[in-house]
């Protein structure tokens, strides 16, 4: 039976309020300073070893004792809304006992710490392989004890459903249903899988109900009732990956729609574009993916006027579908970045080398690809609703996160997300040995220099992982290992299952094992046996990331949890981060130097790499802040429509 | 926000089902600009005005409350694909419409939204307010009513037969003051004299109410609701303003220009009227009022009113008749696109301007107005703090907030976060760096040449006054005025009879003396002693009467040019003792005395190079070099002469109570330096001139440094 509290709370989503900007959003920076001091922190800290105190009482208990304790600690939490502190404290010690006994896992203390932490709205940072998934566990059982639904957000269907089933059994303990939503799922098992205390899901698959929902609300009820329940808690593991990294697009739910006239102007400005020549009629910046019609190039389009649909007559509109056909010939190449599969085009993920299907490329430009195949056109899509990450995440009652490397987006996920980032130690000391940055102003010469490491490291029996920057430049070091004549794993463009299984198996001896740095997220490399005395895990990344983060998240691989191991990188001035990001002569000058082995050369090339990176994140930065602009702008400018879920 | 160009939108679907229309108060009015159609919507109660182009025109005009989004953008492609806007364009169109509050929908408003949208504005408002506090409006009467009423009055002269009426006035006005333009012009010295200003600022007060009037009075007349009339605090001078920004919807361009013109136009027509005034009346009040009102109206309209480089009516009328809305916008963005074309090598942005000749016009216009603004409120700037010292001050200091402060934050941000420089920053940071960095080192490493100028005069090296060494009538002159005489040429003849008399008596007395001489020589021995002193006596007298008849002809001491104004007037009279004779001037070697405010001793001092040239008033185009300075090194008060003073004419600040005029108000120290005349140029005595000390080449950074500290000390005594 439906109450209207009841439909309240199914549409349930905090009011947004407008970012702070000018000097509000510098004051609210300091705030954000404050809240993230090193102080809270130990704070955490204190209140986790109260917890451990709680320890021998429970030990001492039954199993069906325990379970009763848990239910009374559970009244205890829903009676009183959000727990007080000493009710948390011993519900926690419960469920870590409930832990051991069904998982085989006891939390340490840094999780308790971390779980704490969670409880206060934090987003922490836990180094790799420090149990994340459990920490979640722990914070989600005490919000789903609210009888509020809580939805643990991760990074892809593989995760979900994996965490979801391992830690079923605690939940089950705790007397919580848990349930996860992946990509296939119907509606009808979604809303059941949403109706679960605890819901495992990604991020994109939660946005997309949720805006399905809006549309449902909008059209009334006649494609059937919400699948959600109101967005009320929400714990993001992977959260650097998901709050930060994919909030560069905004989710879009879209629907085929014919557009009369749409197809002959695509194919119109295929053949007109086949006309102008590549530095003639435009100039093309690869590094950058930008590409400009010159003087000539427009006069060219400004002739090629007359019939067509109204889509082609201006010529503006004319100028674009052009430019947009040349895009599609310069910058998408089959097999980079899509393929044709049955007569479609399909997507590549260019980090992961994984097809996409269903997603298409923004209008005009999906069909211009299709085109150029000489495919049929598939209709246009219209955008039936739309949401930024930002936008989402910010609608949810509380929101808490972790993730290995959120240190370097603490700013701005405070500005956005009203995060504050907490590290949390790791539980033992780290014992990973970082090789120094070793840097080649040719390709070729670091492909070779990284091979003759693999032969010399392989040879120890040591397990070696190498990280890659793409599918591209994994098959290139697969390529020059066969030629080697070494044993190796290539991860591509493969399932999330194999792909766990495969890294799940690196760590053991003589393992070589090459994966995209995106591969097998959220998987444990656990050392084989005797491995951990030849020295762990030895991690190569072949080239630096534009974001220091996911280098450190693929150096966070090796020598988890007090293991020993060791990581090093390569890079060369031809990488893509170097030239997209530096100016040419600077890269010439350093080129220079290495190659005549100039004094504090490898020094020199250090820090522009360092800065790359400062500055690829920067323009990561920028482009999200774009983001959030325009939905800032449109939801103040179009604020009499019906909005996509802020009313 | 996006991308204006493309076609399609991302968000299109918030609004492509909506009906939104436009609301039904608002009207829509066809203009021209430059050939080109623009419409603007008004809102006849907020007085906001939204101006838009013919593409979205169309859109707007098909806004009807019954289409959704979806179809009239569908319509617009139909009927005018080669201009129809895109979605994007669409949607930006919209979200303006919206925010501007001039769109009607369906549905509840967002409160919330229209709650921040309003504090929002009204914080814009404060802000604007005080980054124009310099020209703080407050609005205090709503004089529509008035103007209605009082318009069959006033509103025949906005007519034919007025405008007929108004070129005889100013006509006659005119005709008046070029007839009398002498006695204009020397009135104008005494316009700032201190007596003057409260007159000067009331008349200026009423002149402005009338020219405030003016306007209202031509926007009414034209159908225009003028609903706020007010004080303007420029520059915290109160002054009246009144709102005619209804004239913004005429259709009709010389309606507007005409509302901005008429302020102008009603004071020349006040100025003819008072120079008619001025013209019969005696000196007096009346007559000093009348002058002051044909001042200001006449040239303070010129200078303020008219000139389109400040942001008053000759602006508008200017950014008018241009057809280029916004015009001081406009230049400041053109500027800006062509600095950062040409400076930083951004691509893509053209600008307003259609034409390369436009784009100059603009950019120097911004330019011209930028430095024109700064001049201008400078000046006035520093003539108020001279007067009000802690006004002053604060005036500095807002105005270095607005012209100083405010534009460096501002292009440090623009340099630091502007999107459009994102790929340039390095570049731009760059050459701005640079070319701060070279105006910087130019100004304080380059020395530059270096002078100052101090007021003099010349004078002889040898001189006398000639005066009459005894009393006497003036008999004849032994030589003519202007002639050059010999040491000890006679100049003069006096005669004294009087002299003669007494000498005679003497002479008597003289024998009377000898004979009682000779006589005691026979009969009494013993007077004769007595008797030889007084011969003596008389003896002496005689001598002495000698040399005062010698002195009847009047010597020249030395060589040189004797001159006197009026000979022919004082012959026959009679002269007492040390009246004047006019000079001897020795021509052969002149000086120059210059007089050097105290501020300026000290670089004197400092860099004696010695080297100075001098020009002679009525004579600058030759100069006269000089080598030995000497500088007298005590301060003094009085100066050579009175002619250096301000009552005399001259730069030097003079006290008014010395009837002389020469009595200095702050010390001087005095230079001498020979002259020696070149050919063709006769020197003369108290011929006064101009002295320009070469100094050695300083920066001019350091230069100004000093300067402003010595205003500061001069002026504030800080």
């Amino acid at each position: 039976m439906n109450t209207p509290t009841d439909l309240q709370r199914q549409r349930f989503r905090r009011p947004l309020r407008p970012l702070p900007r000018g000097l509000d959003a510098w004051a609210d920076a300091w705030i954000g300073r404050h809240r993230r001091r090193r102080k809270i922190g130990m704070e955490f800290r204190v209140a986790a070893e109260s917890v451990d105190r709680f320890h021998l009482r429970f030990r001492t208990l039954e199993d069906a004792q325990l379970r009763e304790r848990i239910s009374e600690l559970r009244e205890a939490v829903r009676r009183g809304g959000h727990p007080g502190r000493s009710a948390l404290t011993e519900a926690l010690a419960a469920i870590r006992e409930s832990a051991r006994r069904r998982l085989g896992l006891h939390p340490v203390l840094e999780q308790l710490q971390g779980a704490l932490a969670l409880n206060a709205g934090c987003l922490i940072e836990m180094a790799t392989g420090e149990g994340k998934t459990l920490t979640a566990a722990l914070t989600a059982i005490v919000w789903a004890w609210s009888g509020r639904p809580c939805h643990v957000v991760t990074v892809n269907d593989y995760l979900v459903e994996r965490d979801a089933r391992d830690l079923a059994p605690l939940y089950r303990d705790c007397g919580l249903e848990v349930a996860w939503v992946t990509g296939p799922m119907s509606s009808e098992e979604r809303r059941r899988a949403y109706g679960a205390d605890i819901t495992y899901v990604t991020s994109k698959e939660v946005a997309a109900d949720f805006l399905r929902d809006t549309l449902r609300d909008s059209r009334g009820q006649a494609r059937g009732p919400a699948v959600l329940r109101g967005l009320h808690a929400a714990l993001v593991d992977e959260a650097d990956s998901v709050l930060i990294d994919e909030a560069v697009t905004p989710l879009i739910l879209s629907a085929p729609k014919a557009h009369p006239g749409l197809t002959a102007t695509v194919l119109h400005a295929r053949d007109l574009a086949s006309e102008l020549v590549r530095d003639v009629h435009y100039g093309v910046d690869t590094a950058r993916r930008e590409l400009r019609l010159t003087d000539a190039g427009e006069e060219a389009v400004a002739r090629m006027g007359g019939g067509l649909s109204g889509l082609w007559r201006s010529p503006e509109r004319r100028g674009e579908w052009i430019r947009q056909a040349l895009v599609a010939r310069e910058f998408y190449q089959p097999g980079r970045q899509y393929v044709v599969l049955d007569r479609q085009i399909v997507i590549v993920d260019e980090a992961t080398g994984r097809p996409m299907p269903q997603r298409s490329w923004r209008q005009g430009l999906h069909q211009a690809i299709e085109a150029k195949e000489g495919l049929e056109l598939t209709p246009p899509t219209e955008t039936l609703a739309r949401i930024s990450f930002q936008r989402f995440f910010r609608l949810y009652g509380r929101l808490a996160g972790m993730s290995g490397t959120c240190r370097e987006t603490a700013a701005e996920l405070w500005h956005v997300y009203r995060l504050p980032v907490l590290p949390i130690p790791t539980h033992r000391p780290s014992q990973r040995r970082q090789g120094a940055d070793r840097v080649f102003p040719r390709s070729k010469d670091r492909w070779e220099s990284v091979i003759d490491e693999i032969r010399s490291v392989h040879a120890t029996g040591r397990p070696i992982l190498v990280g890659t920057r793409s599918v591209a430049a994994s098959e290139e070091v697969a390529a020059r290992l066969e030629e080697a004549g070494l044993p190796f794993q290539l991860l591509n463009a493969v399932h999330h299952r194999e792909e766990a299984r495969v890294i799940a198996r690196a760590g053991e001896r003589d393992r070589i094992t090459i994966a995209t740095n995106m591969a097998g997220r959220g998987t444990d490399i656990r050392l084989g046996p005797d491995v951990a005395l030849l020295g762990g895990l030895h991690v190569i990344a072949t080239e630096r990331h534009g974001s220091g983060r996911v280098d450190r998240q693929l150096f966070g691989r090796s020598a988890r949890q007090g293991d020993p191991g060791s990581s090093v990188a390569w890079a060369s001035l031809e990488d893509e981060l170097l030239r997209q990001n530096l100016p040419h002569p600077l890269l010439e000058a350093l080129s220079g130097a290495l190659s005549h082995r100039l004094p504090l050369a490898d020094f020199a090339a250090v820090w522009a790499i360092r800065l790359a990176q400062w500055r690829s994140e920067r323009e990561g930065r920028r482009r999200r802040e774009a983001v959030v602009h325009a939905d800032q702008w449109i939801e103040e400018s179009l604020a009499f429509t019906e909005g996509d879920g802020n009313d | 926000m996006s991308d204006t160009s493309s076609t399609f939108s991302e968000s299109w679907h918030r609004i492509a089902s909506e009906h939104p229309a436009l609301r039904p108060d608002i009207r829509i009015q066809r203009q021209r600009h430059r050939g080109e159609l623009g419409y603007v919507l008004s809102h006849p109660y907020s007085h906001q005005f939204f101006r838009i182009g013919p593409e979205a025109h169309e859109v707007v005009a098909r806004l009807d409350g019954r289409r959704t989004v979806e179809e009239l953008w569908q319509e617009c492609l139909e009927r005018h694909p080669e201009t129809a806007p895109g979605q994007e364009a669409v949607i930006q169109l919209l979200g303006q419409l919206y925010r501007a509050n001039l769109l009607q929908y369906r549905g509840a408003a967002d409160t919330e939204e229209l709650l921040r949208r309003g504090e929002a504005s009204r914080r814009q408002i404060l802000r604007s307010r005080l980054a124009n506090i310099l020209f703080a409006q407050i609005p205090l009467v709503d004089p529509d009513r008035f103007l209605v009423r009082t318009l069959p009055v006033v509103g025949p002269l906005f007519s034919r037969w007025g405008a007929l009426l108004w070129v005889l006035v100013v006509g006659w006005g005119m005709f008046t003051a070029i007839g009398q333009a002498d006695a204009l012009r020397d009135q104008a010295q005494g316009l700032l004299a201190p007596d003057n200003l409260v007159l000067l600022y009331a008349s200026m007060i009423g002149l402005k109410i009338l020219h405030e009037l003016g306007h209202a009075y031509c926007c009414r007349r034209f159908g225009g609701e003028v609903h706020a009339m007010g004080v303007m605090l420029m520059l915290f001078t109160p002054m009246p303003y009144v709102d005619a920004t209804a004239a913004w919807g005429f259709r009709e361009r010389w309606k507007r220009v005409l509302v901005g013109g008429a302020g102008m136009i009603v004071e020349l027509a006040v100025a003819a009227v008072a120079v008619a005034v001025w013209s019969r009346t005696a000196p007096g009040v009346v007559h000093a009022i009348a002058y002051n009102v044909m001042f200001v109206a006449s040239v303070s309209t010129l200078v303020f009113n008219l000139n389109p480089l400040l942001r008053f009516d000759g602006y508008y009328i200017l950014s008018d008749l241009l057809g280029i809305p916004n015009l001081a916008a406009r230049a400041q963005l053109q500027l800006r696109v062509m600095v950062e074309r040409t400076l930083f090598g951004v691509v893509g942005e053209t600008g307003p301007a259609k034409t390369p000749g436009e784009a100059w016009a603009l950019a120097a216009y911004a330019l011209g107005s930028g430095v024109y603004r700064v001049v201008v409120f400078g000046g006035l700037l520093l003539l108020l703090s001279d007067r009000f010292f802690s006004l002053g001050l604060a005036l500095a200091a807002i105005a270095a907030v607005v012209w100083a402060l405010t534009p460096l934050v501002r292009l440090g941000l623009h340099l630091a976060t502007s999107p459009r420089l994102n790929r340039r920053r390095l570049r731009a940071t760059g050459v701005t760096a640079l070319l701060a960095g070279g105006v910087l080192t130019v100004l304080a490493m380059v020395p530059r040449p270096h002078h100052f100028r101090a007021p003099g005069l010349v004078e002889s090296q040898h001189w006398s006054a000639m005066h009459t060494g005894i009393d006497g009538e003036l008999v004849r002159w032994l030589a003519q005025p202007g002639e050059r005489v010999g040491a000890g040429q006679p100049i003069a003849e006096l005669r004294n009879t009087e002299l003669d008399l007494r000498e005679r008596a003497a002479r008597a007395e003289l024998e009377e003396t000898e004979a009682r001489i000779r006589q005691a020589l026979q009969e009494a021995i013993p007077n004769l002693k007595p008797l030889e002193s007084v011969r003596d006596s008389i003896r002496a007298r005689l001598e002495q009467l000698e040399r005062d008849r010698a002195r009847l002809v009047v010597l020249s001491p030395h060589e040189g040019v004797w001159s006197l104004p009026n000979p022919e007037e004082i012959r026959g009279r009679w002269l007492s003792r040390g009246s004047p004779l006019g000079t001897v001037i020795d021509d052969r070697g002149f000086r120059f005395r210059a007089v050097v405010p105290q501020e300026e001793a000290d670089r004197l001092f400092a860099s004696p190079s010695g080297h100075a040239e001098v020009r002679l008033r009525g004579d600058s185009g030759r100069v006269l070099g000089i080598r030995d300075l000497q500088i007298l090194p005590a301060d003094r008060q009085q100066l050579p002469s009175a002619a250096l003073g301000w009552l005399g004419g001259g730069s030097v600040a003079v006290s008014t109570s010395d009837p002389e005029g020469r009595a200095a108000l702050e010390p001087f120290f005095e230079v001498r330096a020979p002259l020696t005349a070149p050919e063709g140029l006769s020197l003369r005595q108290g011929r006064s001139g101009v002295i320009r000390f070469d100094l050695p080449d300083e920066p001019l950074l350091r230069r100004w440094i000093r300067s402003l500290r010595q205003l500061l000390q001069r002026r504030h005594q800080v």
